[in-house]
């Protein structure tokens, strides 16, 4: 049973008086352990995909079963709950809360899941940063960082919670290109460790990182 | 995430976004500091405005008076002998809800004693009177009721008259002062009256220390050719509680008698002084600026929140990706905002309590911040807090995670 497997996804929504089609029946099957690289240019609705699959987004119609489970109908409460279990986020520009020292960053996703105490969520979040090389960096707030080390702490985030898959969005595009290939290197071993991939890019030196490419194009999936 | 957990979020938060929880903070702060002090000094007040009742006769003390008679009187009208002493004595017979009656013959007569002379009222009436109206001797005694039987020539001072007629008190006592062409001879002079509203204000009982009190009988027998109608009646209840039933039966017996009500019957005290009105008013006042300056606050606050959730889109949008549901975000934002009110509004307290001490003292007015007060301003702080978070978090909750990640 793969990952992933969403059927005939579209989405629409209403931009003003204009419909916008962003997906027009798209098919994704996606297998445990794969590290796929989802590429297209802007507007093709690769975003759109992703929040999908992300389950930041509902699908208007089509089918999506993630880890077995069955998403497409869900809404709110039900898919936050799913997003805080299954998926953990890298965004591009990092997402960090300024305020909040680097380890409390990282353990934000188990208060929200909720049933570990304080220390039991800080202890986790450190050992994960120790294991991104972050060890000396726990007590630092985000600002102090430099923007390498800001996108490894995202994917301490998004790691903490041990969920089925991680989508990342752009990771590389607000870094140079030593921070880049660092943080591509990183996903390698998480990879590596035995986690599912899902990133979106635009960026086709990027994008060779991951096992097989899927192109969207106008909303569907290019051959 | 449990309750006390959000609250802890609360708090950190607060901390993390210390300008706006300043902000929020000052207007929570005047708001219930304010209200504070201003209930803490009308509950002063109205205990002032109290001992002022007890002072003029208490609760349970009636005053009965002639009403006015109509334009066309009817027979029975003109047939009654209006109030008199023997109704006085009727009642004091009869009404059993009544621990004390005094009659009152009222007058204005030039007084005489040496060189000096002035006009001024005097009143007749009997030892019942002294009871009812908390009157103490300074010097002699209050008239008993051997002079009354025995329509004395005696004449009970007040405080300002002895003075004013004798230069002291003391040499008053045993001296013969001339009320409306009588020699009356002096058995007693009486305390000085004194009872002020605030430092400021005059004695609002110095009338009572500008007069003489004669026996009744002593007045009908010398000034009135023995007609013994009577100015007003003052009774008092056997029980404080029990003016109404006192005044129920009083008008029953005096009706009975007069065979028609030409009488009104009013409690003493209470009502028609403009002092205690004017600071009731002055007390309303300053309640209506506490309540403003927190309703105020809590705009303030809610326009503090909601800028910052504005500001803290994409950080909500963040929070919704990792698993946050709009519930948790909605407890955030209200959590952030209970803290800062509680905080408010316990800091608001103390200011109010300082500020209360400060008045009281130089204003010399009495002032107490109880419990209940403190209680009040507290709940107060925390509603508004409550009530002005609401919107701002509701708006946080019900962001979209896409468009609010989206948001730059």
């Amino acid at each position: 049973m793969p990952l992933i497997e969403a059927l005939g996804l579209t989405k629409v929504y209403q931009l003003g008086r204009v419909e916008v089609r962003a997906l027009r029946g798209v098919d994704v099957v996606v297998e445990r352990g794969e590290y796929v690289a989802v590429t297209g240019p802007s507007g093709s609705g690769k975003s759109t995909l992703m929040h999908i699959l992300g389950c930041l987004d509902s699908p208007t119609s089509g089918a999506y079963e993630l880890d077995g489970k069955s998403v497409a109908g869900l809404r709110g409460r039900a898919l936050a709950h799913v997003r805080n279990r299954k998926v953990g986020f890298v965004f591009q520009t990092f997402n960090l809360m300024p305020r909040m020292t680097v380890e409390e960053n990282v353990a934000l996703p188990l208060q929200y899941r909720g049933g570990h105490s304080r220390q039991a969520r800080l202890r986790r979040a450190r050992t994960l940063l120790e294991r991104f090389g972050l060890g000396d960096r726990i007590g630092h707030r985000p600002d102090e960082l430099s923007g390498g080390e800001r996108q490894r702490v995202a994917v301490a985030r998004a790691l903490i919670g041990d969920p089925a898959i991680l989508m990342v969005d752009e990771p590389t595009g607000n870094l140079d290109s030593e921070a880049g290939a660092e943080i591509l290197r990183a996903f390698r071993e998480v990879h590596a460790a035995g986690n599912t991939i899902v990133m979106v890019t635009h960026d086709a030196a990027v994008a060779a990182e991951a096992d097989r490419g899927i192109h969207i194009a106008d909303g569907q999936v290019a051959a | 995430m449990s309750l006390l957990e959000a609250l802890l979020v609360g708090l950190a938060e607060a901390r993390r976004h210390l300008g706006q929880t300043l902000l929020s903070l000052l207007g929570l702060i005047l708001g219930t500091s304010s209200i504070v002090t201003v209930l803490a000094l009308f509950g002063g007040q109205s205990k002032v405005t109290q001992d002022y009742i007890a002072e003029v006769g208490g609760f349970g003390t009636v005053i009965v008076r002639d009403r006015e008679q109509s334009q066309r009187p009817t027979a029975r009208e003109l047939a009654s002998d209006r109030l008199t002493y023997r109704d006085a004595r009727y009642l004091k017979e009869r009404a059993t809800t009544l621990s004390a009656v005094a009659p009152g013959y009222f007058s204005e007569f030039e007084y005489r004693a040496g060189g000096i002379h002035f006009r001024g009222p005097v009143i007749g009436t009997t030892p019942d009177y002294a009871a009812i109206n908390d009157i103490t001797p300074l010097v002699g005694r209050y008239l008993s009721d051997l002079d009354v039987w025995r329509k004395a020539r005696v004449a009970v001072l007040g405080w300002k008259y002895a003075d004013s007629l004798f230069g002291t008190p003391d040499a008053a006592l045993g001296r013969r002062v001339d009320i409306g062409g009588r020699s009356f001879t002096v058995v007693g002079v009486l305390e000085r009256e004194y009872f002020s509203f605030a430092v400021w204000a005059g004695n609002e009982l110095e009338y009572r220390n500008e007069r003489a009190y004669i026996p009744v009988t002593t007045a009908f027998n010398q000034f009135t050719g023995n007609d013994d109608r009577l100015s007003f009646l003052t009774l008092k209840a056997a029980s404080p509680t029990g003016a109404r039933v006192a005044q129920q039966q009083v008008t029953a017996l005096l009706r009975f008698r007069h065979g028609v009500e030409d009488f009104d019957i009013t409690p003493s005290g209470g009502g028609g002084n403009s002092d205690a009105d004017f600071f009731l008013l002055f007390n309303f006042i300053f309640l209506v600026v506490g309540v403003v300056s927190l309703v105020a606050g809590g705009v303030v606050i809610a326009n503090i929140l909601l800028a910052s959730v504005v500001e803290r889109v994409r950080e909500f949008g963040t929070r919704m990706a990792l698993g946050a549901t709009g519930f948790q975000i909605f407890a955030q934002v209200l959590a952030q905002v209970v803290v800062v009110a509680v905080i408010g509004g316990a800091l608001g307290l103390t200011l109010g309590w300082a500020l209360t001490g400060t008045v009281a003292y130089f204003m010399k007015m009495p002032a107490a911040v109880t419990p209940m007060i403190a209680t009040l301003a507290i709940v107060t702080s925390l509603t508004v807090g409550f009530v002005a978070g609401l919107y701002p978090a509701f708006r946080a909750a019900r962001l979209s995670p896409v468009e609010a990640l989206r948001y730059a």
